[in-house]
């Protein structure tokens, strides 16, 4: 990871208003709308709600190494470790008396969106019996060839049924004109966060995946108001000084390297170093680009539903294989290495064979490690160690 | 004839189950598989395909291992398993039901290691209350049509997919007769013997499943009516979950002094209930049927209807208990699994849980649990 960002305290200020806006929403009265991380927050935003991201608070107690207590509080009530830690840590955290990170806000609404996953919408259900609030699936079946327009009508009516459903449930209007200007925000704040994300392809790079990983917040969170527009315009101009200066992301960038997945967050400092003592850049990952996407603001419901249901893991194969070849080329990589997430179901299965069929058309060497995003119980340091070792040794 | 030979006839095709679709293929017939269980059977049959249901019972399974992680369900493992062994590769297509995040997967990964030439996803709305879902299914019926019709090269008319229609909403209709008479009656035939003749269902040919099967219910009619102690000692009890694997575990609740009488399974109910609308539009009415099963851990059950719908089962069928068949790693029904047990539990069911795996018939541990089980809620049956 790079030496500390000025807009480190920037990013500090957002995040902790961010939190304070859910308090003092709760204390007003303006409900609290759990959604997904990749949801159509816009619509929320647009309609002076306040949007809560469990999959955040399941990040966040997964960094501060306390994922596998709040997951033991769910498995007590049947839950199985098997199933994705962020869930784990949300459904142990309504259970349990001790709070490590602070208690998750409860919601008055809850609103999902399948596209990343079928644990969503199961955790999201099993949240709103306990919680005992409406529940609204945005739902987008998978694409495993291409998209058609039985899809594509499907995804924009329920976006009508989901704008009555925040009528009915909030009673509030919804206005489409403020709707474009929220979305002309989030197009806004998601072009910069891709211009960071760009810098990690020069050589040798002042920004790389694992400043991503910490960066990404605003975009989440504060995705479609001015607030992240502003992180990312500094962070922008940040990274265009650094490079100036000559600060680089690693001290000595030999190689580039392709990481397909989400980090493994408690263990984040630990990949980076390691990464760094080999002299290698990761240099970028579906993950953190899932934030980067290109709006139509003037089409504002259309774009909705041609962006957020259309992100890579609800693709068949071919569309996932493409998109990490594309993401090796354009950052000029000289390996990958795909993270075998047992959290993550919906992203890991079938890696080992898109392992060797990676290989097989780039001819670069590729890695699979077995681990879990959150709980340390799943996470083997000394064979990972090896495997590494033995990895860096092919990077030349 | 006599029940057990009915019986036997069923139980060969299920100790055998692809002979028929094999046999089907030798004689130039398109021959269509599916994975659990809401594939629209109907509509490869209007192609002049012959559907048949691969559910994953195979024992040993190595191959699959290198495609698929340690923890990935033993459902989709066993059937990848038969499928790398080339044991499905009579197959001219197959049709996977998105019902998770592992079935997500499978699609990509069946493509690339088999020899079956049209392999699809069957992708059915996963909210069934608001309008939006009806129109979109009708569309993906539309879809999957139109494919099957480039496969087997016959157009799906109105009238051949009505008559498919017909003759499958007869076998529903049959099956659940068959079941009512068991529970019942329970006693007549054994709780393995009752799944195996749906099971025998999903890998034979209608016409023929029909006539024994009406057999079996005019032989099962007669005993019922012969027997004069109609009170059974058996602890009736319901299932459910995804699949009843390994099969020995319907004998253990037997053995254990159990009788099934009402089930949500895949491999059960789910896949005999509800009929299609005869007097439809038939798209629609497949669109329909599909909307309107029985609540399922794959599918949005927000309103409680799963917990309610176990509940009302458990009271209809006047059981005892309920016994959740749970399939290691099988996310969707884990997520359900704590609410439907404080449901139950509030209602006073006494139910227990149990892991299982198919292909894995390492039992004793189970067989340990379902006595204790059957015993506390059910005294003991021989006093
Ligand atoms: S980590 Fe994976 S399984 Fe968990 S919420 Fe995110 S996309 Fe879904
Ligand atoms: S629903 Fe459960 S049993 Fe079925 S494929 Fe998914 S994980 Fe496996």
């Amino acid at each position: 990871m790079s030496e500390p960002f000025k807009t480190a305290a920037l990013m500090k200020e957002l995040m902790a208003k961010y939190y304070d806006l859910g308090e003092e929403s709760r204390r007003k009265g303006i409900p609290v709308v759990w959604v997904t991380a990749v949801f159509p927050v816009e619509i929320i935003y647009a309609m002076d709600l306040y949007p809560y991201y469990p999959e955040n608070f399941g990040a966040l107690a997964s960094a501060r190494k306390v994922a596998d207590k709040l997951s033991m509080a769910a498995e007590a009530k049947g839950y199985f470790n098997d199933l994705c830690g962020y869930a784990r840590c949300g459904i142990g955290d309504a259970y349990s008396l001790e709070h490590p990170v602070g208690k998750i806000l409860s919601p008055d609404l809850l609103l999902c969106c399948n596209t990343q996953c079928g644990s969503l919408p199961k955790w999201f259900e099993a949240a709103g019996r306990f919680y005992n609030k409406p529940y609204f699936l945005w739902d987008s079946p998978m694409i495993e060839d291409e998209t058609s327009d039985i899809k594509q009508n499907y995804l924009i009516k329920q976006l009508y049924e989901l704008i009555d459903f925040l009528e009915i449930t909030t009673k509030r209007r919804f206005d489409i004109n403020k709707l474009q200007e929220v979305v002309a925000l989030s197009s806004q704040a998601t072009a910069l966060w891709n211009d960071c994300l760009e810098m990690a392809a020069l050589k040798p790079a002042p920004f790389g995946f694992f400043d991503a990983c910490i960066h990404m917040a605003p975009i989440v969170v504060w995705r479609g108001r001015q607030e992240a527009v502003d992180y990312y315009r500094q962070l922008k101009a940040e990274l265009e000084a650094r490079l100036e200066k000559k600060i680089y992301a690693i001290p000595n960038e030999r190689h580039k390297v392709y990481f397909d997945h989400i980090p493994v967050w408690p263990r984040l400092r630990w990949f980076a170093d390691m990464f760094a003592a080999n002299d290698t850049l990761v240099a970028a990952s579906q993950y953190t680009h899932a934030w980067a996407m290109n709006f139509d603001p003037a089409r504002p419901l259309e774009t909705l539903a041609e962006h957020y249901p259309h992100q890579f893991v609800n693709r068949g194969v071919d569309y996932r294989l493409k998109l990490k070849m594309d993401f090796m080329r354009h950052y000029n990589c000289d390996g990958f290495i795909l993270f075998s997430n047992r959290s993550c179901k919906p992203n890991s299965i079938g890696l080992y064979d898109k392992k060797r069929m990676l290989t097989e058309m780039t001819g670069l060497p590729g890695l699979v490690f077995e681990g879990d995003m959150s709980d340390l119980r799943f996470f083997s340091e000394g064979q990972i160690k090896t495997l590494f070792e033995t990895y860096f040794e092919q990077l030349v | 004839m006599a029940i057990k030979e009915l019986l036997n006839r069923f139980n060969a095709v299920v100790t055998d189950p692809y002979s028929e679709a094999r046999s089907r293929k030798e004689q130039g017939q398109k021959v269509i598989g599916w994975l659990p269980t809401d594939v629209p059977e109907e509509l490869i049959h209007a192609a002049g395909a012959f559907p048949v249901g691969s559910l994953g019972s195979c024992s040993k399974i190595r191959l699959a291992d290198t495609h698929l992680q340690v923890w990935v369900c033993s459902l989709m493992r066993g059937s990848l398993e038969m499928g790398l062994r080339g044991d499905l590769d009579f197959l001219d297509g197959l049709i996977i039901p998105q019902t998770c995040d592992t079935t997500r997967a499978m699609v990509g990964i069946w493509r690339q290691t088999s020899l079956i030439p049209y392999i699809d996803s069957f992708m059915m709305p996963k909210q069934v209350k608001r309008s939006s879902a009806r129109e979109y299914l009708i569309g993906e019926l539309t879809r999957l049509k139109s494919n099957l019709e480039k496969v087997t090269g016959n157009l799906i008319t109105n009238e051949s997919l009505g008559t498919s229609i017909k003759l499958f909403n007869e076998n529903r209709q049959l099956l659940r007769r068959m079941f009512e008479i068991h529970a019942d009656h329970p006693g007549l035939i054994s709780s393995r013997e009752v799944y195996t003749v749906i099971k025998a269902a999903m890998y034979m040919d209608k016409v023929k499943h029909n006539g024994i099967l009406q057999d079996l219910i005019q032989a099962m009619k007669q005993k019922a009516a012969r027997s004069i102690d109609k009170s059974n000692p058996k602890v009736r009890l319901v299932i459910s979950g995804g699949v009843w694997e390994p099969p020995e575990i319907m004998d253990l609740i037997e053995e254990a002094g159990g009788v099934v009488v009402g089930d949500d399974m895949l491999t059960g109910m789910r896949y005999l209930s509800p009929d299609a609308d005869e007097k439809r539009d038939p798209l629609e009415a497949l669109a329909d049927r599909q909307l309107n099963k029985i609540p399922f851990a794959g599918f949005d059950n927000q309103n409680y209807e799963r917990r309610r719908f176990l509940h009302n089962l458990v009271r209809h069928t006047e059981a005892a208990g309920l016994i959740f068949l749970h399939l290691k790693f099988c996310e969707p029904e884990n997520y359900d699994y704590n609410d439907m047990r404080e449901a139950l539990n509030s209602a006073g069911i006494p139910n227990l849980r149990l892991e299982t795996e198919v292909g894995n018939p390492s039992l004793g541990q189970i067989r340990t649990r379902l006595e204790a089980f059957i015993e506390m809620i059910g005294g003991d049956p021989i006093e």
